[in-house]
């Protein structure tokens, strides 16, 4: 999805290097996928679709 | 250090590679000070880069080059950019890792630098339809380990 648009960047974080901004967002399982320093946080596998549903969401 | 990389994981990412069409260029951003993982992380991206000559790598430090950590939106090590490379010109995609890319981790680098290498995202149309029309920035962190 980044690559399809500037607006967009996408960062795979280790959550073991990175414990304290795993644990800001609340990290317990992964992958998670936090949105917008946390405007929105998904658990698990997203499907292309779901992605752009939560993308939605959170912009007005 | 002994090598990251068996022959056979070499042997693997040769296959993967070999349909790169375009290059692509890995940034990796180090730090001095309390990186635990820096080393092993850029020693893994120094194995990976001579496999195919579709593959550049560059070494930069998070303070020392902090000009270039900013332009491309890093601010943790180790961190790597996987960014399109045509000439002397690179174009960031806004990919990034932070952290070594080991267990699946290391399957979604190879993945992207795929994606960069053929400059198309895979999406569907209307994914792609959507995205381009976005005005507002949007950060998408995806929190993993390496299992």
């Amino acid at each position: 999805m980044a690559m399809e648009s500037d607006m967009v960047q996408a960062e795979a974080v280790a959550a073991g290097e990175f414990r304290e901004l795993s644990q800001k967002y609340n990290v317990s399982g992964v992958p998670q996928t936090t949105l917008n320093d946390g405007a929105a946080n998904v658990v698990g596998a997203v499907p292309e679709s779901n992605m752009v549903a939560e993308i939605k969401k959170i912009i007005s | 250090m002994a090598q990251l990389l068996n022959a056979d994981v070499t042997k693997q990412l040769e296959e993967a590679f070999a349909p790169m069409q375009e290059a692509v260029e890995m940034m990796f951003f180090s730090q001095k000070d309390g990186c635990q993982h820096c080393a092993d992380a850029q020693q893994l991206l120094e194995e990976v880069a001579p496999i195919s000559d579709k593959l550049n790598l560059t070494i930069y430090d998070l303070d020392d080059d902090a000009d270039v950590a900013e332009k491309f939106n890093v601010d943790k090590a180790p961190g790597i950019v996987i960014a399109a490379k045509d000439g002397d010109t690179l174009s960031d995609y806004g990919i990034r890792y932070a952290g070594i890319p080991s267990g699946h981790e290391f399957s979604a680098l190879i993945q992207d630098i795929l994606l960069v290498a053929q400059r198309d995202s895979n999406l569907a149309p209307e994914t792609r339809d959507f995205l381009k029309e976005l005005t507002e920035p949007v950060l998408l962190q995806v929190f993993v380990t390496p299992t």
